[in-house]
């Protein structure tokens, strides 16, 4: 990946400006230098300007060849200042520039300019968590994104910046409401169990913990819970890598299976002080809406329905067709309750300066989100980032520190209205009285708005903090031990006052009830490592040894309240007449591990990695704690072969790599193995109840990953086309799940390991190529693609099993067997399936044997960036080949008192009828019922869920200089989501949880403000 | 090469022996077993739970709560006494949706029903914790003989009132007994009768297990006549006549616990002296999950209503009209709820529980027992004894069929809305289809409830479904 200058892309105008200025002054300075050159020895003050022959560059190191302490950064406009003899020479260094070596000869002005340098893109060190680095020379599979992609995007989660970005890594998002979650899966579903495949998050070094905080009563983002990486800021993120084959997670044991996301946050740089100030206003709104039935089509279908189920007098409950309501009012729910408009406030600062000993950075962040249902809801994040840095003057210690705190607040309805407002009859009544109450009309309906009484609070806070002290033991080797702390807290609440329910009812407060979740998380890690590199004749080693030990620690307690003397007092839990502690325990998660890796690189051409871990963890029983994790990696730079380099001049550069190894999870959740009881939170004659907690199997143990990749990796025309292919294999055995059992056991899981053998295979393709390269213009493009395939290779017994309904051998896990639907019968107007075993009916059993996956065939993005002077343009286009489950789905069977999509009115009403959809039914005709039922479960309600997106846009200018004398300043509009190509019939085909509310179009417009 | 190793080895011997030794100090404190972690302080492991009798009472009555809150039997909307209220001629749904009384009313339910999975899984979650505290109670060597033998006859009756409940609601179901998941995660359906069989081998040694007098105050545990008075209802449901008579007078003839009350008002308040065994509410000052459902104060009502059917078969007079029913008006309609239960909301202490047996089941057990063995003076009495309590005069009714027809009768007006009674009246005596037959989505597949999809889906032994669904 390429480390571009912060302030490549500025206005000609610009630099010409600063150029000319600085030329300006120069020749009558020059003409007086000679007599001021008395003695060669003598100390002056040189200063100069350091350009990328465009722009200035900033954060340059300047030094003088040969002298200690002598080092200078360039400012922000790219000026440094030192003290010199006119015989110095001056080195000027860069990152992704080659360093200059610039002789003073006298002058008291010397201005640079930097030759970007070309194959530096393979220089560039990349994080592989226990070391790193470079780019040409590392073995594992390593996707990374950086700052400059994150910040063009106006999202709140780094997931969703990397949406369509890295190969292999497939995300979507959960639901558009704020704080919500994301789904992320590297290199496919490895785990049969849902919850298991979540990458290991590491922070600065310090693992993340991804087990969920929220509970499920007082979860504000139905579905899916709350994301972990929420607490993270993403404009305080520098790098983010992934690490996905067994070369680059095997040292992660038996927590690498799923892949490992490194996350490394923003450092200060040496130079002059510089202060950023950002800050950005964005609109949100739903990209979709489902085509609903109007008012006449709605009536109309539930007349028919009664007339279908022989009803002629309209049941008194039936509201909407007896008369009770107008039958000529129209309300598009979806607009009412979805429709609004969600407002995104953004506010960053950032001081960051120090010297090359010490360097700093601090930054503060604030944001606020509201939603697009009605009401006054708010997510708020705030937070500080604060990074030290400090080497001694030997550089024989250093010590960095990073810290950061995020606090959440979420406000929330409690409910997703988005379901209901396709449910809602359109000709419902109005909202608010004339009162401007909200309206029930005579206790005939169930107003909507009254969900927003009841609400959903959460507010988190998140402490992440590290240290890395390195020393410097003797030539080579070197001491290094991290310490890293987080500390989680949150405290949510879901909200039901009696003010939810009708007035008519007389429920007062003695109805209210709260359900209030606190929970405290707090870890520390401390690994101490030790590092050893050594050259001798045309080999290199580099030995690492370390060891982890981490314990976490969550505290968590539920608790439930209802009857409060008061409305106003319902979060007061001892107002409450009613207190119930559901759960109150404390969870310890002790982690023990010691790796080692082995890196051995002969003649610059050939290396080989080899890499282990031993890993303890306390959330097996007795005697299956530790298990054993390893793997081997080797590369062969072939473009440094003489025969290459001779013959084949267009080919910069050219890697062979490839990796075998296995890695583990441990993804099942503390003291699983233990027979116990606990309390129940149910009261008995004062008696408080203990319950067993679970099905208890104290043999479950270690599953393994065995991944396998083989690489290819290309540059040509000076590296300006490169060309990436991989191709991977993991296979993930001794499966451990939360095995489903039926009811009768008394429970509905148990955890054990499966004899199943799962295996991910695929292909991934990452092009980046340098279209245009011209001093005023450029032009790259940027392209990945991944083709993934999931395959069920074993399963002994499985017949016999939970999963016989939900697996086949040979098949992905993510098929779902369905019913065969064969259409409508003519006569009755139901639905009709293929009866698979021929026993005369359709079961739910026996009769689903069509098979369809939903993980997605190929995914992929596409990112161009255009920079012409001041002015930059990115836009990325995010696509997806796959199935999903189309509306039919959800909606269930069509003629009851709920709004259907429109193109159910093409719906059978008498025998002859060629319709696509069945008879309607107020609910009495069971047959009709149970077919829609099934028809939803067909591969009738799947269909083509493809789709491009242009997901990203955004263009910045960057302000010429003489407009704004002592600043920079950049103005930027961005927007997400902005537009989607697709077939599919439902309403966001990149959502998966239909009936939520999907994620938003963001437009977002920003300043930057530098000085 | 080799030589190059050597010599690599020769220059950096102090830097091995430091990476030996950092090997070795981790080594040793891999010894320290960093990974064992003390068992949760909110968890108590199996056997220690069953060594104290108060640990061993509270994982015993934690399934009451259990009960109250999820059963089958619990007062709220989930439980059977309005589901089955709705299903049959009892109770007239008015709020809809697929998670709400609206399938039962229209007999138009479906197997995937969350509402039939989440009855049957708690059933059997229940039955698991029983089969648990036997076992437990078995094992233990610290508890009291006379302590194991309440808690175990406790466990046995909570057993067979499951299944007993689940035979009737879905037809052949699995008996369960023991707590080994890996069979019960394969149990396959057991014929009804041999349900019944163990239902009444269970009951039995309950009966010798349970003392005579109530381990609580307020009739909160089941004592050794509540675990007759369900035998008796088990005996009468399987149409073992003498045995249900006589079990019901076991019950009926101990005197100095079960009093006749006159006072229809009585007949709900915790301190009833004929209710036979009761569930606790959760806390002091909550009352029963039942008012909570069927109480409404204005139209149209939220959620069900007593249908005109049941209104219209109360003869003029019957107190329980006046006194277990309340009419609500808007001045144009008139609906009616079940007020049994006179509290909705909580009160400073509590005056009503959710009561589950009660003596004048055991006298029309009876009756309709005796009718059945010919005897139909004995029959009439016991009728006539609940007929007059409710102001009416002596049944008119005088050969053996129209007395049970009587009884019937009698039965719809004296537990209307309790835990399915009038369902189970009609299907034992095959009045179903007659009965409901008018209902728009009744058919005969409907006296049986399906079993929950998902139960199906994840135990491929449970086979077949029930016939219609």
């Amino acid at each position: 990946m390429k480390n571009y200058s912060f302030y490549k892309g500025r206005s000609a105008f610009w630099y010409l400006i600063i150029i000319g200025f600085t030329l300006s002054g120069t020749p009558a300075l020059a003409n007086k230098l000679p007599r001021q050159m008395q003695s060669p020895h003598q100390q002056n003050q040189i200063n100069g300007t350091v350009t990328d022959g465009t722009n200035p560059l900033p954060g340059v190191t300047i030094s003088i060849k040969g002298k200690r302490n002598s080092t200078v950064s360039s400012d922000f406009n790219g000026q440094y200042i030192l003290s010199a003899t006119a015989t110095d020479t001056l080195l000027v260094s860069f990152i992704g520039f080659k360093t200059a070596i610039v002789p003073i000869r006298g002058r008291k002005i010397v201005n640079v300019q930097l030759q970007e340098d070309i194959t530096s893109l393979q220089e560039v060190r990349v994080n592989a968590g226990y070391y790193t680095v470079k780019e040409s020379e590392r073995t594992g599979s390593i996707a990374k994104i950086s700052s400059k992609d994150i910040e063009k995007q106006p999202v709140t989660n780094i997931l969703a910046a990397m949406q369509g970005r890295m190969a292999g890594v497939s995300i979507t998002q959960e639901t558009g409401v704020p704080g919500g979650g994301f789904n992320i899966n590297i290199r496919g579903v490895n785990s049969l169990r849902t919850d298991g495949n979540a990458p290991l998050y590491i922070i600065d070094g310090v693992p993340y913990s991804s087990d969920p905080i929220s509970y499920r009563q007082t979860s504000t983002t139905i579905p899916g819970e709350s994301n972990p990486l929420n607490s993270i800021n993403p404009s305080d993120i520098e790098n983010l890598e992934i690490l996905k084959d067994a070369d680059a997670t095997a040292i992660y044991g038996s927590r690498g299976a799923n892949g490992v996301v490194l996350i490394t946050t923003k450092k200060g740089k040496a130079g002059v002080t510089s202060f950023t100030i950002n800050t950005s206003h964005a609109t949100s709104t739903v990209t979709r809406m489902l085509d609903m039935m109007n008012t006449q089509q709605y009536l109309k279908m539930r007349r028919q329905a009664f007339a279908n189920d022989g009803i002629t007098t309209y049941p008194s409950n039936a509201y909407d067709v007896n008369g009770t309501w107008d039958q000529n009012r129209y309300t598009d729910w979806q607009k009412e309750l979805t429709g609004g408009t969600a407002d995104i406030l953004s506010m960053q600062g950032t001081v960051s300066g120090g010297s090359e000993q010490t360097r700093f950075l601090l930054s503060g962040n604030y944001r606020t989100e509201s939603t697009v249902f009605p009401g006054d809801f708010l997510y708020k994040k705030g937070g500080a980032h604060l990074s030290l840095d400090h080497k001694s003057e030997s550089n024989k210690f250093r010590i960095s520190f990073s810290g950061g705190y995020t606090a959440q607040k979420n406000d929330l309805p409690w409910t997703d209205l988005t379901l209901l407002s396709r449910n809602l009859a359109p000709n419902a009544p109005a909202l608010y009285d004339a009162q401007g109450n909200l309206n029930w009309e005579n206790s005939t309906w169930q107003n909507p708005l009254s969900n927003l009484e009841g609400k959903n609070r959460s507010e988190t806070h998140d402490l992440v903090a590290s240290t890395l002290m390195t020393f410097q033991l003797a030539k080579g080797i070197e001491f290094k031990s991290s310490f890293g702390f987080t500390d989680l807290s949150s405290d949510a609440s879901r909200t039901a006052p009696s003010t939810m329910y009708n007035p008519a009812y007389n429920y007062g407060s003695e109805y209210s009830s709260i359900f209030k979740n606190t929970l405290g998380r707090q870890s520390w890690i401390v690994e101490p490592q030790l590092n050893w590199h050594s050259a001798f004749g045309r080999a290199e080693i580099d030995v690492l040894l370390g060891s982890t030990f981490q314990n976490q620690q969550t505290k968590t307690r539920i608790e439930e309240a209802s009857g409060f003397t008061s409305n106003s007092l319902i979060y007061d839990l001892t107002s409450a007449s009613y207190l119930s502690v559901e759960s109150d325990e404390m969870l310890v998660y002790k982690y023990q591990a010691f790796y080692g890796r082995f890196n051995y690189t002969f003649s610059n051409k050939y290396i080989l990695n080899l890499t282990g871990r031993r890993d303890g963890s306390s959330r097996f029983g007795p005697g299956k704690q530790f298990a054993n994790f390893g793997a081997i990696g080797a590369a062969w730079l072939f473009y440094r072969e003489k025969w290459i380099e001779n013959n084949v001049s267009f080919l910069s550069f050219g890697k062979l790599r490839g990796s075998y190894g296995t890695t583990g999870n441990d993804q099942i959740g503390d003291y699983q193995f233990l027979d116990t009881y606990s309390s129940s939170g149910y009261e008995y004659q004062g008696l408080h109840g203990l319950q067993p907690l679970r099905l208890y199997n104290p043999n479950f143990g270690w599953e393994t990953n065995k991944k396998l990749e083989a690489a290819f990796e290309l540059g040509f025309l000076k590296d300006r086309v490169m060309l990436t292919t991989a191709w991977y294999q993991n296979r993930s055995s001794n499966q451990l799940v939360g095995l489903p059992l039926p009811g009768t056991t008394g429970f509905t899981t148990i955890q054990s390991n499966l004899d199943a053998t799962v295996q991910n295979n695929g292909l991934e393709i990452t092009l980046r190529t340098i279209n245009i390269q011209k001093p005023n213009f450029n032009w790259t493009t940027s392209f990945n693609l991944s083709v993934a395939k999931n395959k069920l290779l074993s399963f002994p017994g499985l017949e016999g099993s939970p999963y016989k309904n939900d697996y086949v051998i040979g098949q992905p896990l993510t098929i779902r067997k369905l019913f065969h639907s064969t259409g409508i019968n003519p006569q009755t107007g139901i639905y009709e399936f293929a009866d698979i075993n021929g026993d005369g009916q359709i079961s739910y059993a026996d009769d689903r044997e069509t098979v369809r996956n939903f993980s997605p065939k190929y995914f992929g993005g596409l990112h161009n960036q255009f920079t012409y002077k001041g002015w930059q343009l990115d836009f990325l286009f995010q696509f997806v080949k796959q199935l999903n489950f189309n509306f039919a789905s959800t909606q269930g069977y069509a003629g009851t008192f709920r709004n259907q999509p429109a193109e159910i009115v093409n719906s059978w009403t008498q025998p002859g009828d060629n319709a696509q959809y069945q008879i309607y039914t107020t609910g009495v005709n069971q047959e009709a019922m149970q077919a829609s039922e099934y028809y939803a479960e067909s591969d009738a309600a799947v269909s083509d869920a493809s789709y491009i997106r242009l997901k990203n846009i955004s263009l910045s200018y960057d302000l010429p200089q003489e407009w704004l004398k002592i600043m920079h300043c950049k103005i930027s509009l961005q927007a997400q989501n902005i537009f989607t190509i697709t077939s599919y019939k439902g309403a966001d085909p990149e959502f998966r949880e239909a009936g939520f509310l999907p994620p938003l179009r963001i437009v977002s417009a920003g300043f930057q403000f530098t000085f | 090469m080799n030589q190059e190793i050597y010599i690599f080895v020769k220059r950096n011997k102090t830097m091995l022996f430091t990476a030996w030794l950092v090997a070795l100090c981790g080594i040793l404190f891999s010894c320290d077993s960093f990974v064992d972690t003390d068992q949760p302080n909110s968890q108590l492991t199996s056997s220690a739970v069953f060594e104290s009798k108060a640990t061993a009472e509270a994982a015993m009555t934690d399934i009451y709560a259990q009960i109250r809150e999820n059963g089958i039997i619990t007062g709220k909307l989930s439980g059977i006494g309005n589901l089955m209220g709705n299903y049959s001629d009892e109770l007239i749904a008015y709020e809809t949706g697929s998670y709400s009384s609206e399938p039962f009313y229209n007999n138009s339910i479906l197997a995937s029903n969350a509402l039939i999975s989440s009855m049957w899984n708690s059933a059997y979650n229940q039955i698991y914790a029983a089969n648990a505290v036997i076992n437990g109670v078995d094992n233990s060597i610290t508890l009291a003989v006379a302590d194991k033998s309440q808690v175990k006859g406790e466990a046995l009756f909570v057993r067979a009132l499951n299944h007993f409940y689940l035979v009737n609601i879905f037809g052949d179901v699995p008996y369960v007994t023991a707590t080994d998941y890996k069979a019960n995660s394969v149990a396959t359906r057991m014929k009804t009768i041999e349900v019944y069989n163990k239902v009444i081998a269970d009951l039995k040694v309950a009966i010798d297990l349970l003392p005579q007098d109530y381990v609580s105050a307020n009739r909160v545990r089941p004592n050794k006549a509540t675990a007759q008075a369900l035998l008796a209802r088990v005996y009468l449901y399987t149409g073992a006549w003498s045995e249900a008579s006589n079990m019901a007078s076991a019950v009926l003839n101990n005197e100095s616990l079960y009093v006749w009350d006159e006072n229809l008002d009585n007949v709900f308040l915790k301190e009833s002296t004929t209710t036979i065994w009761q569930l606790a509410p959760a806390y002091e000052g909550h009352n029963t999950e039942e008012g909570m459902v069927f109480i409404f104060s204005s139209g149209p009502p939220p959620t069900v209503a007593l249908t005109n059917a049941l209104m219209s078969s109360f003869t003029a007079g019957d107190l329980r009209k006046s006194h277990w029913t309340l009419a609500v008006t808007d001045g144009t309609d008139t609906w009616y709820h079940a007020f049994k239960y006179k509290e909705k909301t909580d009160t400073g202490a509590t005056t009503e529980y959710s009561i589950i047996f009660r003596l004048a089941e055991q006298y029309l057990i009876r009756a309709e027992a005796r009718a059945q063995q010919g005897d139909l003076i004995g029959a009439k009495e016991d009728l006539n004894k609940i007929r007059h309590t409710a102001g009416l005069t002596d049944t008119s009714a005088d050969n053996a069929s129209d007395i049970v027809d009587a009884i019937i009768k009698e039965r719809r007006l004296e537990f209307f809305t309790e835990h399915g009674q009038r369902f189970f009246d009609l299907k034992r005596t095959g009045k179903l289809d007659a009965v409901l037959g008018d209902k728009l989505g009744w058919n005969s597949n409907d006296s049986l409830w399906p079993l929950p999809q998902s139960e199906l889906q994840v135990n491929p032994y449970l086979k077949p479904q029930n016939p219609g669904y």
